[in-house]
């Protein structure tokens, strides 16, 4: 119980448990004693994923019913096992006779049947009251469009004055939002059904195509809360990961200034403005970046639905402001300069994840490798021959088959957005 | 015709010893002859009684455990450390498929079918069931079924899109291989089986019970069995409907999944969850049943309760029609719809409750004997509360959705199939292995048995509670060191623990066979009655003759065997032996009815099976397989409806006019 936030979590579930079983003393020392073992449950550190730890509002109501609903199966569970054990060890046959052939007593049942019945309806009620909390949207203070494909999420601000995005903001991995903000995720997807999960924060709620479905979160401090895509949507389902960082107000607004900047052409005779050049000539195709211009001077416009069956690519326009690529299964950030930003405090976690990644940060080894031959870093249907049934689209991303030159070009120009 | 001409069976000594006779069929009528063979393998593959169907049906599902088994080593070898490098991500998401499709359709449907076909007629004092063809029918089709899928192993990959198979994952798109048609067409053949054989049970339960048999006066695997085909015959269509939609936009260009054409990916998730989750009580009643003969046998009390449990059974396939949409809470059904379903999953807790509490008061004061057939009922009762109070916690729609599609989920569940459902079936094959094949399993290696699988699968299973509550999805083929944390709960001591438990309970399912080879080369025979056990299957010999019944046993009792065992004495209120069970067995050959009329073997289920398979291949591999096909099916139906069911009298010898008892039937 080393955790600095179990003693507060417990009392707290107690307090639930107690407003269920009105005041009884003797019934919250002794749940708290034979469960302590779900306690432990809510104390392993650095569970990116545990389901324990709730950061905000509507991971805080699950949280509650579950104080309530482990505990109680937990009891019913113990008392089930020690009526058990002892009835398997009092009547062994040490030689007794045979007993009369009573066929059971109807009181016994009903008694036995109504008990259950009262435990579930008082698990019942929380849970209806549960359902309908999480359910509410009506106070929404701000909304992000959230869109799965195969195997990456898109993150689409629409313009909203109230928190200060006068553009629409696109990008991928990691949701960005404020602190202490009911935010609104209206989820779909473009192709199969994916789920969206960060249960620091929430419970999943699936992206279904065709369908927006409604999905609050609200983080209580900054941080980085981990999560996964939970419904099983083909061959890198496990690859499929995003991160929800949750900024300072104040925090925020910088990153949604960094996000609406201009774009911005490396200076001429640079490594990193032959690398837009290389970007031009391979990358756009599927992949936007905001502002670029073709060499006639002309705006840039990717065409992924050209070229992905989904029919979109992740905008990279400022891509080093991420600190993850290939749908967060990557890390932008080496290993130290990654733990710098993760095991921040919430004081300091804003300025170091704004800082975004420098060329002495940066996980080149894996980048590199990605630009080489994506395929091989990440299962996808990338192989030309066999596209047939998809009309020669690709699910992911193929082998480009750069030279390492393009490639050190490349990773000079990506380094420049942000 | 020669009239002189009688065959003695000689694997039925007792028989030739009482001077019975036994005539063999020399001629048959329709549009083929109908087979006469009655020894090796040609008995096997005509035959049409439920005893060798029930054999066949045990010994080919067991083989597709071992199949599942296997596939679930791979996974678990697989996951046992980060970034697994065993199976690739494609072939990963074709094993965790046909894992889990292996395991219901190949392995436990069929397997309680095999319970289901042997014991549900000697329970009810019958002969055969209702349509002896049909049973056999029913049985080929689950092997073609089976088969077809396991075929596509080898034909270019597995199905890929979990046993739940969403759409539109499951579209050729996005399922380019044709792993899919080939579990569709599977599915498709075995649900056939499954439907005919819930027609063929109800009817022989309604029909054809023993004289006085009420129906509260039949054993609970009979009842449970009932309601299992009671639930197989209003759920199976709908997941017909859902394969045939999917085959028809895989196979034939439909749309009926395809978002871009306007379909809601959500219509597949209710067809299959509406046949889902009945299918879940299934699996688990068979289970049910067949601890509620072996509680009471080893307690030597009869079940508490019994009435309870009978329509607690039922009440729970009745619900079970109502709460398929708590395995949609994530999917965006709006609050309305999850309270409702979350309710309705919480009111299934109850019936379920009731029962657990009868198995447990059924051994109250009784005398209990802790054979190997009791050690797995009693781990039912264990093992499937901790399943069921994991369930409760996901009736709360709210913690489910923390908890959905992950491994807490794979523990839940895998308590109740696994703890549930396997150590029920595991339960009825050490009870009624003496009466199938007439030698008892060794109880010494039953006990290793039961310990190591017990064992490993808390190992296997427990570990995956903590896996999925600190957040480890399922279906992911490889699981990262970066998500793992650290602590005693980090992901990547407990996957080690649960793969280390895996191989544990492989081990304990190997000296479950180790004691079937040890048993059956042994010569020792078992006791006609070894358990002093209670219901009628028990009334006649092991392995029952042929015809079941010497005599048409007549019911008075709840329990009939056993009360004619026992008295009760009125000054101690406890139970006085009367009679054993050899004598009243001896009893019932000494009383034998004459003229015993039994159904003759057939070759048109196994060649209507073969053309159902050919039919199938040909939606994958094209028109002309499919055109051989229908021939085959509709030349075996034509010679089926021809065959008379029963062999006439001219197919027969003339029976023996001494008296003595005349089995119309090749009994080899």
């Amino acid at each position: 119980m080393s955790h600095p936030d179990s003693p507060h979590s417990s009392e707290k579930a107690m307090d639930i448990v107690n407003n269920v079983k009105s005041s009884s003393h003797r019934i919250r020392n002794s749940i708290a004693t034979i469960f302590g073992v779900v306690v432990l449950a809510g104390c392993a550190t650095n569970a990116p994923q545990d389901t324990w730890q709730p950061k905000g509002e509507n991971a805080q109501i699950i949280n509650n019913l579950q104080w309530i609903v482990f505990p109680m199966a937990g009891v019913v569970g113990v008392l089930v096992f020690a009526f058990a054990a002892y009835t398997f060890w009092k009547f062994t046959d040490r030689g007794q006779p045979i007993p009369s052939q009573s066929h059971g007593k109807p009181i016994v049942e009903i008694i036995l049947t109504i008990i259950p019945a009262l435990i579930l309806t008082v698990v019942g009620v929380f849970t209806f009251r549960g359902i309908f909390e999480l359910a509410e949207t009506k106070d929404t203070e701000m909304i992000i469009n959230v869109t799965g494909q195969q195997w990456w999420w898109e993150y689409d601000y629409p313009a909203q004055a109230n928190q200060g995005i006068t553009q629409p903001i696109i990008s991928s991995g990691q949701l960005v939002i404020p602190v202490g903000t009911k935010v609104l995720l209206r989820e779909t997807s473009r192709d199969v059904i994916h789920s969206y999960w960060i249960p620091a924060l929430n419970g999943k709620k699936d992206a279904v195509p065709g369908r927006i479905n409604l999905l609050r979160l609200q983080a209580d401090e900054p941080g980085i809360f981990a999560g996964q895509c939970t419904e099983f949507c083909g061959l890198s389902h496990a690859n499929m990961r995003m991160e929800a960082i949750a900024l300072s107000k104040e925090d925020f607004a910088k990153w949604v200034a960094g996000q609406q900047k201009a774009y911005t052409s490396p200076a001429d005779g640079t490594l990193a403005k032959e690398g837009e050049g290389v970007f031009l000539n391979q990358c756009i195709r599927c992949h936007q970046v905001n502002g670029l211009k073709k060499a006639d001077g002309t705006p840039a416009i990717a065409a992924p639905d050209e070229n992905v069956y989904s029919g979109a690519a992740p905008n990279l326009s400022f891509f080093m402001s991420r600190n993850t690529f290939a749908g967060a299964k990557f890390d932008l950030l080496k290993k130290s300069c990654r733990s710098d930003v993760w095991d921040a405090s919430p004081e300091t976690i804003g300025a170091k994840y704004l800082a975004g990644v420098s060329e002495s940060c940066l996980n080149a080894t894996d980048l590199r490798a990605w630009l080489r031959n994506a395929p091989a870093m990440k299962p996808m249907y990338a192989d030309p021959t066999k596209l047939v049934k998809s009309g020669g689209k690709y699910r992911g991303m193929p082998n480009l088959g750069l030279t390492e030159t393009d490639i050190d070009k490349l990773v000079a120009y990506l380094l420049t957005l942000k | 015709m020669s009239t002189n001409e009688l065959t003695l069976t000689p694997g039925n000594a007792l028989d030739v010893a009482k001077g019975k006779l036994v005539v063999a069929p020399t001629q048959s009528l329709g549009a083929v002859r109908r087979p006469v063979n009655t020894t090796g393998w040609r008995e096997w593959l005509f035959t049409v009684d439920h005893k060798k169907l029930g054999i066949m049906y045990g010994c080919v599902a067991f083989v597709f455990f071992i199949v599942g088994g296997v596939e679930a080593l791979f996974i678990r070898l697989q996951l046992a450390l980060p970034d697994g490098r065993i199976l690739s991500a494609d072939k990963y998401n074709q094993m965790f498929t046909m894992h889990a499709t292996t395991m219901i359709f190949l392995f436990a449907m069929p397997m309680a079918a095999a319970f289901a076909n042997y014991f549900l007629p000697l329970q009810i004092g019958a002969r055969d069931v209702a349509f002896p063809r049909l049973n056999a029918l029913s049985f080929w089709l689950f092997l073609t079924g089976g088969l077809i899928l396991n075929a596509s192993w080898f034909l270019g990959g597995a199905a890929d899109g979990g046993w739940f198979m969403y759409a539109p994952n499951s579209g050729p798109v996005f399922s380019p291989t044709n792993g899919v048609d080939f579990w569709i067409l599977g599915l498709q053949i075995a649900g056939i089986a499954s439907l005919i054989g819930s027609i063929n049970l109800i009817v022989t339960v309604l029909n054809m019970r023993a004289p006085g048999m009420t129906l509260m006066k039949m054993p609970v695997f009979t009842w449970m069995i009932l309601v299992v085909q009671f639930l197989l015959v209003f759920s199976l269509p709908v997941i017909t409907v859902a394969l045939v939609l999917l085959m028809f936009q895989r196979s034939y260009g439909a749309t009926f999944f395809d978002v871009s054409q306007g379909a809601d990916p959500l219509l597949w998730q209710h067809l299959f969850w509406i046949f889902g989750h009945p299918e879940v009580y299934v699996l688990i009643l068979p289970a049910f049943g067949i601890i509620s003969e072996v509680l009471p046998t080893f307690s030597r009390k009869p079940l508490f309760g019994y009435p309870f449990v009978v329509f607690s059974g039922a009440s729970i396939g009745l619900v079970g029609f109502g709460v398929w949409a708590h395995h949609m809470f994530a999917s965006g059904l709006g609050p309305v719809s999850v309270a409702v379903f979350s309710m309705a999953t919480m009111a299934i807790a109850i019936p379920t409750g009731v029962k657990i509490f009868n198995w447990i008061l059924t051994m109250w004061g009784g005398k209990i004997w802790y054979s190997a057939a009791m050690k797995f009922a009693i781990g039912l009762v264990i093992l499937f509360t901790i399943g069921g109070l994991s369930g409760v916690t996901h009736a709360v729609a709210p913690s489910d959705t923390q908890q959905t599609d992950t491994y807490y989920i794979v523990a839940h569940f895998h308590y109740v199939l696994f703890g549930g459902m396997v150590f029920g079936l595991f339960s009825g094959f050490y009870y009624w292995w003496p009466k199938v094949f007439g030698k008892m399993l060794n109880e010494k290696l039953g006990s290793w048995n039961f310990w190591f699988m017990v064992i490993g699968m808390n190992l296997a299973f427990g570990p995956m509670h903590i896996l999925g509550l600190q957040g480890q999805p399922r279906r992911m083929y490889v699981w990262t060191e970066a998500r793992a944390g650290e602590g005693f709960f980090n992901l990547g001591f407990w996957n080690m623990v649960s793969s280390i438990g895996s191989f544990i309970l492989a081990v304990g399912v190997l000296f479950f066979i180790i004691n079937v080879i040890k048993t059956t080369r042994n010569p020792e025979r078992a006791p006609l009655d070894p358990w002093d056990a209670r219901t009628l299957e028990w009334i006649t010999t092991s392995p029952p003759k042929v015809h079941n019944f010497d005599r048409i046993p007549v019911v008075h009792h709840l329990d009939e065997f056993f009360h004619r065992k026992y008295v009760e004495d009125e000054a101690t209120h406890t139970m006085k032996q009367i009679a054993t069970g050899e004598e009243l067995v001896r009893g019932e050959e000494e009383a034998a009815d004459a003229d015993i009329h039994l159904p003759g073997p057939s070759y048109w289920p196994l060649l209507l099976s073969i053309g159902m398979g050919i039919l199938g291949m040909g939606v994958i591999y094209g028109t002309p397989i499919m055109v051989v096909g229908a021939l085959v099916v509709l030349f075996s139906s034509y010679g089926w409806v021809l065959e008379p069911s029963v062999p006439d009298a001219i197919d027969f010898d003339t029976p023996s006019t001494d008296g003595h008892t005349k089995e119309i039937t090749p009994v080899g």
